[in-house]
């Protein structure tokens, strides 16, 4: 049972390590995680650990004869065969061959760990190269480079094939245009918008005020989990969960529906979780803004849950979760008075959402057409100026950031918010709205599949898979097969329907919707 | 409604151009009778290198020697001789016809506020109908719209950042000042290679300093959409906007922050031709004092300064007319002839023109009129200059390939042209050509010792 998990040296791109690992670790369904801990090894296996130099060595098992290398023993004595040599393969006995682990040489890599080493050795291998090693293979079309010769290969046959589709529709066949049409694409500023209220804010002053980012940060990948109050009871797990928000915490969604759920959660992890948790269960936002130590609890599946809130706009019920908003604002300490609204809110949320995208795809169109006009119970100006104190005694951040952290408490009402930040035209609508978006995750990794995905319509599989593989090729640090992309996707298409669901304390909802996959 | 606005356009100059065909045969007689009596007139159309690889080639180079002759005339200061070009000009040209009638509208332009006295009055009315008609929207589609079919700009910005992201590399508090009116289109490729990068992505401080109000009005517009970008890429990010000042020359150490820990990267996109001609020497020192890990310097390939100094109008007319013929054959070939984008940066060509050529020089002093100085100078030119305090830096090889692959991507005529390699080491930086000529000028500088 691994209980010490690296905490320290997850600091960069978990997203890369688990978008690396994904293909050693069988593709199950993460449903709630993104960070399906890729290699959480039988614990009895046995540990191999290579230096780099035997781990990169091509030919390890050498011919006698003819002098031929192979990689495996296995193909060595296949081989010899061939010389009419005697060869012996291994038995398949369970009993006999004890399972083998391989770790990363590196020792700042989180697979150097033994409790998260990797089930196969040319898994480890390419984790080795594509993590450590240094990218040697180029492609002569638009001079990518890879560090695995086989990533070359599959990139240089697809590369210049496929197209960049930007939301707003624009299809782009340079990887570069389109990135760059997408900072700059309205499709990126209203999605950004929506990511961010899904996200918790907290950690927007250590983004921008500390020189490195907080290796927490990018630890604490877990998805936010608007979590329904009262805690959910079934969750032992959580209950030793230092809690930041006076032990309103409920459990995370993910260790239930985690196929590893089997293997025990060690306390590290959940620690790590636990702000994240905290963050977007945001009725408590106004105080956990300001006393959280920080953890984007943003990742993939936020952005998936961020677009997906196109849906929960369109439900009826937001007036109350806004006006709720507004007094949680007024009053840090009326925690409790959001969870109600929004626990009896919907379980239709996630329904809604399980059914795909395809529904949503217009949904930043929809939304504004269908969300009923918001009813602030506080003037627009007052409503501004509240938050801006907030914003300032909590973070010392802009008036207008403060903003965004405070209202980052309920998705649904910060989406009304931003909207009628919009609708308004006040002056500094659009700082507000860059506010609202300071949360967005901090994470590459999960940044690119926002990128990848952020499209509404992301759940048409079709779509998701394409964008997924060419974006997902080209960060180099995604699922490498378009298998487990498109797993990822549903994984996280589910998430969304689990974290709306468990937002609007449909618990059971989420599990349904696990199940169903 | 654009379109149906072009069509009447085009009618209107192909109507033109059929009615100039006739004109051009008188007025070329014309030249050609003054040219024999003028010798020095054979001696500007050899020098012209582009008169061999013809640019438009639509027709003769009519317009280039109409302007020419033009230019002689406002210089001698004969009159009836430039009352009779400018006449026969104004008949043949039209912004909307092909390069020629551009190029012959635009310098039309510019002789008529020289021989008038007009240019800066002319400039800040051009500048302020520009400023008017602008907003994020159109400059946005403007500038991506150009990256799309030019490499013109994204040369400069794939160069440099392969030159930025090496030089920094493993540095973990970055500071970029861009110098540029760019609008941050360089940077979420950047940003992007952060964050996908191996190692712990650093924290990033851009610092823009725009001096063009064009660009002023939008940058706030576009700190945002950079800072959900960022966010988007999980870049800890801030961004600085410096738009106060009305010239360069105005930028102190201080108004840029930076501090002790920070790797810094300056950089400098089309920045340096906007400093006043007297005060690049000490702009060029403050960037040294700001004792920076590397320097990019891209600037557009003329010599605009040279003769500027000599005052030698018809050199510097003709330098200028060799430039903007460059270019305006490159957005001919780049967009198609409809574009509203096109006509943007023609626009935006007029401007410089009346600038450089309209304007006098005691105008450039006039720190109030202000507005762009664009006296360019030739990437050998800039050299000099920055080796008063830095010394030249090579594009590694895989910055090189970079660009190369950048350049297959577009139509063909883009090439890139490295520095001979060991016969002159003088040689810094390598250039964007179009169609053989040397186009733009990319080089990296990083203090000396």
């Amino acid at each position: 049972m691994p209980t010490d998990l690296d905490n320290s040296s997850t600091a960069s791109g978990e997203a890369s390590v688990s978008s690396s690992g994904n293909q050693t670790a069988p593709p199950k369904p993460t449903t709630k995680k993104k960070r399906n801990l890729p290699g959480m090894p039988d614990p009895d296996a046995e540990v191999i650990a290579l230096s780099p130099k035997t781990l990169l060595a091509t030919n390890r098992f050498v011919c006698e004869i003819c002098n031929k290398g192979f990689q495996r023993d296995q193909n060595l004595q296949l081989h010899r065969r061939g010389h009419n040599l005697p060869w012996k393969l291994r038995q398949r006995s369970s009993k006999e061959v004890k399972k083998r682990v391989y770790v990363c040489p590196e020792p700042s890599c989180v697979h150097h760990d033994p409790s998260r080493a990797l089930g196969d050795l040319t898994g480890i291998k390419k984790h080795f190269c594509r993590k450590h090693g240094e990218k040697k293979w180029k492609c002569d079309k638009c001079s990518k480079k890879y560090a695995v010769q086989s990533d070359w290969k599959a990139h240089s046959k697809i590369c210049g094939t496929r197209e960049y589709k930007c939301d707003c529709g624009t299809l782009f066949s340079r990887r570069d245009s389109f990135i760059t049409h997408r900072a700059f694409c309205d499709a990126l500023a209203e999605e950004s918008a929506r990511g961010h209220t899904q996200t918790p804010t907290q950690t927007q002053t250590e983004v921008n005020l500390n020189s490195e980012s907080d290796p927490k940060d990018q630890s604490a990948n877990s998805p936010p989990q608007p979590t329904p109050q009262p805690p959910v009871p079934s969750q032992a797990t959580t209950s030793s969960v230092p809690s930041q928000s006076a032990g309103l915490l409920s459990s995370p969604m993910p260790i239930t529906q985690n196929p590893v759920t089997e293997l025990p959660e060690n306390p590290t992890q959940t620690m790590e979780e636990a702000p994240a948790v905290t963050g977007p269960k945001g009725n408590c936002s106004s105080s956990n803004s300001s006393s959280s130590n920080g953890s984007t609890s943003s990742s993939v599946f936020a952005s998936l849950f961020a677009s997906s809130t196109a849906s929960a706009s369109l439900q009826p019920l937001q007036p109350p979760a806004f006006t709720d908003l507004i007094r949680a604002m007024g009053n840090p300490d009326s925690t409790t008075d959001l969870a109600p609204s929004s626990s009896v809110e919907p379980i239709s949320l996630g329904l809604s959402t399980s059914h795909g995208s395809s529904l949503f795809g217009p949904a930043g169109q929809e939304r504004r057409q269908y969300a009923p006009p918001p009813q602030p119970a506080m003037s627009a100006t007052a409503l501004l100026q509240k938050a801006a104190q907030m914003g300032a005694a909590a973070t010392n951040a802009s008036l207008l950031r403060g903003f965004g952290i405070m209202s980052s408490s309920s998705s649904s009402a910060q989406q009304e918010s931003l909207q009628w930040s919009q609708r308004q035209a006040e002056p500094d609508s659009a700082s507000v709205a860059a506010g609202l978006g300071l949360a967005l995750p901090c994470d590459g990794g999960s940044g690119w599949k926002e990128l990848m995905m952020g499209s509404p319509s992301m759940f048409g599989p079709k779509q998701t898979t394409l964008d997924l593989l060419g974006l997902g090729m080209a960060a180099g640090n995604n699922p490498s097969g378009g298998l487990s992309a498109l797993i990822t996707s549903i994984g996280g298409g589910l998430d969304v329907a689990a974290a709306a669901a468990s937002f609007g304390g449909g618990e059971y909802s989420g599990k349904d919707l696990a199940r169903g996959s | 409604m654009d379109i149906s606005l072009f069509s009447t356009n085009n009618k209107e100059a192909n109507f033109l151009q059929q009615y100039s065909n006739q004109i051009k045969i008188n007025g070329l007689a014309a030249i050609d009778m003054q040219s024999t009596n003028q010798p020095q007139n054979s001696h500007t159309s050899t020098s012209r290198s582009s008169g061999s690889s013809e640019p438009c080639p639509a027709g003769t180079k009519w317009a280039s020697r109409l302007l020419m002759e033009c230019a002689r005339a406002v210089s001698e200061k004969d009159s009836s001789k430039i009352n009779h070009l400018l006449w026969m000009l104004n008949e043949l040209a039209s912004p909307y016809g092909d390069c020629e009638q551009k190029l012959a509208s635009y310098f039309l332009q510019a002789l008529f506020c020289k021989a008038t006295d007009s240019g800066l009055r002319c400039y800040k009315t051009l500048t302020s109908v520009a400023e008017k008609s602008h907003s994020f929207d159109s400059a946005r589609k403007l500038i991506l719209k150009f990256q799309e079919v030019s490499p013109w700009t994204t040369f400069g910005h794939v160069a440099s950042n392969g030159a930025i992201l090496e030089a920094l590399d493993g540095e973990t508090k970055l500071h970029i000042i861009d110098i540029s009116n760019t609008l941050c289109t360089q940077w979420p490729t950047l940003l992007e290679a952060l964050a996908t990068r191996n190692d712990e992505t650093p924290h990033l401080k851009l610092t823009v300093v725009v001096t063009a109000n064009i660009v002023k009005s939008v940058m706030k517009e576009i700190g945002q959409r950079m800072e959900k970008f960022a966010r988007l890429m999980g870049v800890p990010f801030e961004i600085n906007v410096i738009s106060g000042l009305n010239n360069l020359g105005e930028l102190t150490k201080e108004d840029l922050g930076v501090q002790e820990d920070e790797a810094i990267a300056v950089n400098c996109i089309g920045a340096l031709r906007r400093i006043e001609v007297e005060e690049r020497g000490a702009v060029i020192r403050m960037f040294q004092s700001l004792r920076p890990r590397v320097v990019t310097v891209v600037e557009e390939e003329a010599d605009l300064f040279s003769s500027s100094v000599n005052h030698d109008f018809v050199k510097c007319f003709e330098e200028c007319l060799r430039f903007y013929t460059l270019y305006f054959d490159m957005l001919e070939e780049s967009f198609v002839p409809t574009s509203n984008e096109r006509l943007m940066l023609e626009r935006e060509c007029s401007r410089s023109i009346v600038r450089v050529l309209g304007c006098d020089h005691h105008d450039h002093d006039d720190k109030n009129g202000g507005g762009e100085c664009e006296r360019r100078e030739r990437g050998s030119q800039w050299s000099e200059r920055l080796k008063e305090a830095f010394s030249p830096f090579g594009f590694s090889d895989d910055v090189v390939d970079d660009v190369k692959a950048l350049l297959k991507r577009y139509r063909a005529g883009w090439a890139l042209v490295l520095p001979p390699q060991g016969e002159d080491i003088d040689q810094t930086g390598v250039y964007l050509t179009w169609k053989e000529e040397p186009a733009v000028w990319a080089s990296i500088w990083k203090p000396s010792n």
